[in-house]
C-alpha cells in the first residue's frame, strides 16, 4: 500500500506525517503546476469546481508516481465536496489506473476506523502518537503562518517573515516527535518576534472569508496573502486547517459556541445553512464589519454553490454594516494581472474610505 | 377581503405547485401563479450573479409577481426526504430574493426539512396555515385534501417497435419550462421520438437501479434523475439514447452528468450532454438534437 492524497496548503506535511507513522509509505503528488491543473481540466466534467479538477491532476500524478491507494474526503451535502469521491474514481478507472480509494467521512469515528484499515502494524499507542505529532504540526503551521501575515505589511525589509516562515516549515516537516516539533516552533516565532517593523505604520485590515480550498491554497489563490501583504495589509484568514480540525473533528466547545455566535449574526441574511462555509462568508462579514475592518475579500471556486448563494446576500450586508467587500470567483482561467488590478482597485478604495473617514 | 398569495413557476412550482396552490386555495386564499416563462422573465432574471438559469427564472418570475401580491409563497424546502437536499440554492433562496429586492411582501418561507424527521411537514402546513389566520386541524385537513388532487405517477409508454425511444433525463422545472428547455420535448417528438422523463420512472424503480451506486446521492432531484437514467439503460428493453440536459453552472449536475455519462458509456448506450443558458441559440440546438437523433437510427439501421 502507497498512499496519496489530494493536496491542499501544507496539508501534506501533516499528513505525510500521519501516514509514515502509520508505517505505510507515502507518495505525495508533485506540487500543483501547470500540468496538474490541465490534467484535471482535461478529465474533469467542464463545469465541476475547481477544487474538483486540481484533486483529479493530484490524483493522476500520485498514480503515475506509484502511489496505489488514494486517501480522500467524503460528506454528506449538499456542497459537491462529499460526492467527489465517487466520481473521480469512475474517471482514473476509465483511464485505466488501478487503485484503491479510501474515502474518509469527516466524523472522528469514522476517521479513526478508516486509520485502522490504512495502519501496518502498528499499536493503538503508536496510532495516537502519529495522529497527535500529526496534529501538532499543523497548529504549528496555522500559528506561524498568521503571524506573518501580521508582520508582513510592516517588516523593513520586505521578505524577512516569508524567510523564517519557509525555513520554519522544513524543519517543521522534518520534526519526527513532538519535541523537536515544539523546538521547531517556538525558535521560528521568535525569529519572527525579533524582525524589525516599520514605526508608526497602520496598515489596512482585511478579512478573508470563503471557500476553505481557495483561501489556503496559494497557487490557486494567486498567492492572495503574500499579494496582500506587500499591498501594505494585514490580512485575517477567517480559516485555517487547524479551525476545521477543532470544529468539525473535534467539536470543541469553544468552537461550537463561536459557530453558534456566528450563526446568529448570519441569521437575519441567510437563515439557513446551505453548505459549505456559505453561513460562515456571511457572519465574519458582518461581525468583521461591527469590528471596523477596513475590508472584506470573499474567495471561492467558480460555480461553489454555497459561496454563490452567499455572494448573492453580500451586497445588502456590506451596505448594512457599512464594509466593503470584493468577491473574488477562481477558475482555471483567473489570470494573475486580472487579479492584481482587482486588488489594487479595492485596495486604492479601502486607503479612500479611510481618509474620508478621518476627516469626517 | 380575500389574501392575495403569489406563486412563482419556477423550480420546485413544476414538482409541488399543483399541490401548493390548492392547499393555499383550501385555506381561502386567492393564488395568483405567473404564467409560462418568456424572454422578459429572463431579462427580470439577470438580477442574481453567477447563479444558474432555473434560479435566474425563479428570480424573474418573483420579478413580475411581487407588487400584486399580499405575500409571496417562497418555502425554503431543505430536504424533501430522509439523509438528502435539494441544491444550495434552493435553500438559500429566500434570503437571496429579500437581499435583492426592496420592498418586498412578506414571504411565507417556513422551513421544510425531512432530512432527519418528517414532523416537519406538518409543522410548515400548521405554521403557514397560522399566518393565514386557519387553526392546525383545518391547516392539515387542508393540505390532506390538496394531496388528493396531485398527479399520479405515469407508468413508461411503450412505442411502437421500430421506433426510438430516448431518456431525457433533467430537472423537471429545466425539462418542463419550454422557455429553459427550448420545448425539447415537442422537437423530439416531432422527429418521431418517444421521449420518456425520469418524472415517468417510479421513485421505487428509480430507487433500485440507484442502488447500483458506490454511495447514495444525497441531492434529491439528482438522486432521482440518476436512478431514472439508470433503470432506462439497465432494464431488459433499453432506451437508444439517454439526453442530459442541464443549465451551464448547475453544481449537482457537473457530477450527476459526468455519472450518467460514465455509466452510459459502459453499457455502449450513446449519451449526449446539453447545456443550456440564457444565451443559447435556437438553432445550434436544433442540430445538435437532429446530429443526435440520427446518430440513433443509423445504428439501429446497421
Ligand atoms: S440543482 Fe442545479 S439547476 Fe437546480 S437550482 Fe441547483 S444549481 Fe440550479
Amino acid at each position: 500500500m502507497i498512499v496519496t492524497f489530494p493536496h491542499m496548503g501544507d496539508m501534506s506535511i501533516a499528513l505525510k506525517e500521519l501516514f509514515t507513522g502509520l508505517g505505510r509509505q507515502v507518495v505525495l503528488p508533485p506540487p500543483i503546476s501547470k500540468r496538474t491543473l490541465e490534467l484535471g481540466i482535461k478529465y474533469s466534467p467542464e463545469t465541476a469546481c475547481l477544487p474538483f479538477k486540481i484533486n483529479l491532476g493530484n490524483f493522476i500524478e500520485a498514480l503515475e508516481q506509484g502511489a496505489n491507494t488514494i486517501v480522500t474526503c467524503g460528506g454528506v451535502g449538499p456542497c459537491r465536496l462529499g460526492y467527489y469521491a465517487e466520481i473521480q474514481q469512475g474517471i482514473l478507472k476509465n483511464l485505466g489506473f488501478n487503485f484503491d480509494m479510501i474515502v474518509v467521512e469527516p466524523d472522528i469515528v469514522d476517521i479513526i476506523k478508516q486509520l485502522h484499515r490504512v495502519a501496518f502494524k502498528r499499536n493503538f499507542w503508536e496510532v495516537y502518537l502519529a495522529f497527535r505529532l500529526a496534529l501538532a504540526k499543523i497548529h504549528a503551521m496555522d500559528s506561524i503562518q498568521r503571524k506573518v501575515n501580521m508582520i508582513r505589511p510592516r517588516e523593513v525589509s520586505v521578505g524577512e517573515s516569508d524567510f523564517i516562515w519557509r525555513q520554519t516549515v522544513d524543519v517543521i516537516d522534518a520534526a519526527e516527535n513532538l519535541s523537536t516539533l515544539r523546538t521547531a516552533w517556538h525558535k521560528g516565532e521568535s525569529e519572527l518576534d525579533e524582525v524589525k517593523l516599520k514605526s508608526g505604520t497602520r496598515p489596512l485590515r482585511i478579512g478573508v472569508v470563503g471557500e476553505i480550498y481557495v483561501m489556503l491554497e496559494s497557487s490557486i489563490n494567486q498567492n492572495l496573502d503574500w499579494r496582500l501583504g506587500n499591498m501594505g495589509v494585514e490580512v485575517y484568514k477567517t480559516m485555517y486547517l487547524s479551525d476545521y480540525i477543532n470544529g468539525h473533528l473535534f467539536r470543541k466547545r469553544e468552537y461550537l459556541k463561536k459557530f453558534k455566535y456566528l450563526a446568529d449574526l448570519a441569521q437575519p441574511y441567510l437563515g439557513h445553512y446551505v453548505g459549505g462555509h456559505g453561513i460562515k462568508s456571511i457572519a465574519h462579514t458582518v461581525n468583521m464589519g461591527q469590528e471596523k475592518y477596513d475590508g472584506i475579500i470573499h474567495v471561492f471556486p467558480f460555480t461553489c454553490m454555497p459561496e454563490i448563494v452567499a455572494k448573492n446576500i453580500l451586497p445588502k450586508v456590506s451596505n448594512d454594516v457599512d464594509i466593503p467587500v470584493l468577491s473574488l470567483a477562481f477558475d482555471e482561467q483567473s489570470g494573475e494581472a486580472g487579479i492584481v488590478t482587482r486588488l489594487e482597485a479595492f485596495i486604492d478604495l479601502l486607503r479612500y474610505r479611510r481618509v474620508k473617514h478621518h476627516l469626517a | 377581503m380575500t389574501i392575495r398569495i403569489g406563486l412563482p413557476r419556477g423550480l420546485l412550482y413544476y414538482q409541488y405547485g399543483s399541490i401548493w396552490e390548492k392547499f393555499l386555495q383550501e385555506l381561502g386564499a386567492e393564488v395568483v401563479v405567473t404564467g409560462d416563462t418568456s424572454k422578459a422573465t429572463l431579462n427580470c432574471g439577470s438580477g442574481l450573479d453567477e447563479v444558474c438559469l432555473p434560479a435566474k427564472v425563479y428570480f424573474g418570475h418573483i420579478n413580475d409577481l411581487y407588487k400584486q401580491v399580499d405575500y409571496l409563497f417562497t418555502p425554503r424546502i431543505i430536504s424533501v426526504a430522509a439523509g438528502q437536499y435539494t441544491c444550495p440554492k434552493i435553500i438559500g433562496m429566500p434570503d437571496m430574493l429579500r437581499s435583492n429586492i426592496d420592498n418586498l411582501p412578506p414571504l411565507i418561507d417556513v422551513n421544510l426539512n425531512l432530512r432527519q424527521n418528517s414532523r416537519s411537514l406538518y409543522q410548515a402546513i400548521i405554521t403557514v396555515g397560522h399566518m393565514l389566520g386557519k387553526n392546525a386541524i383545518s391547516s392539515l385537513y387542508a393540505w390532506y385534501h390538496a394531496w388528493q388532487y396531485r398527479r399520479m405517477d405515469q407508468a413508461i409508454r411503450y412505442s411502437k417497435p421500430n421506433g426510438q425511444r430516448i431518456g431525457l433525463i433533467g430537472h423537471p422545472y429545466i425539462i418542463y419550462d419550454r422557455q429553459i428547455s427550448m420545448n425539447i420535448i415537442d422537437k423530439l417528438n416531432h422527429f418521431g421520438i418517444d421521449v420518456i422523463t425520469p418524472e415517468m420512472i417510479s421513485n421505487r424503480q428509480a430507487a433500485i437501479a440507484a442502488k447500483t451506486l458506490g454511495k447514495k446521492i444525497f441531492w434529491s432531484n439528482g438522486d432521482h434523475m440518476a436512478g431514472a437514467a439508470l433503470a432506462l439503460i439497465q432494464s431488459g428493453q433499453p432506451v437508444d439514447g439517454l439526453i442530459f440536459i442541464t443549465s451551464f453552472t448547475c453544481g449537482p449536475d457537473a457530477l450527476i452528468g459526468e455519472l450518467v455519462s460514465q455509466r452510459a458509456q459502459a453499457l455502449n448506450i450513446p449519451c449526449m450532454l446539453l447545456t443550456v443558458d440564457e444565451h443559447t441559440a435556437e438553432a445550434g440546438f436544433v442540430t445538435r438534437l437532429e446530429a443526435f437523433t440520427d446518430m440513433l437510427i443509423r445504428r439501429k439501421q446497421s
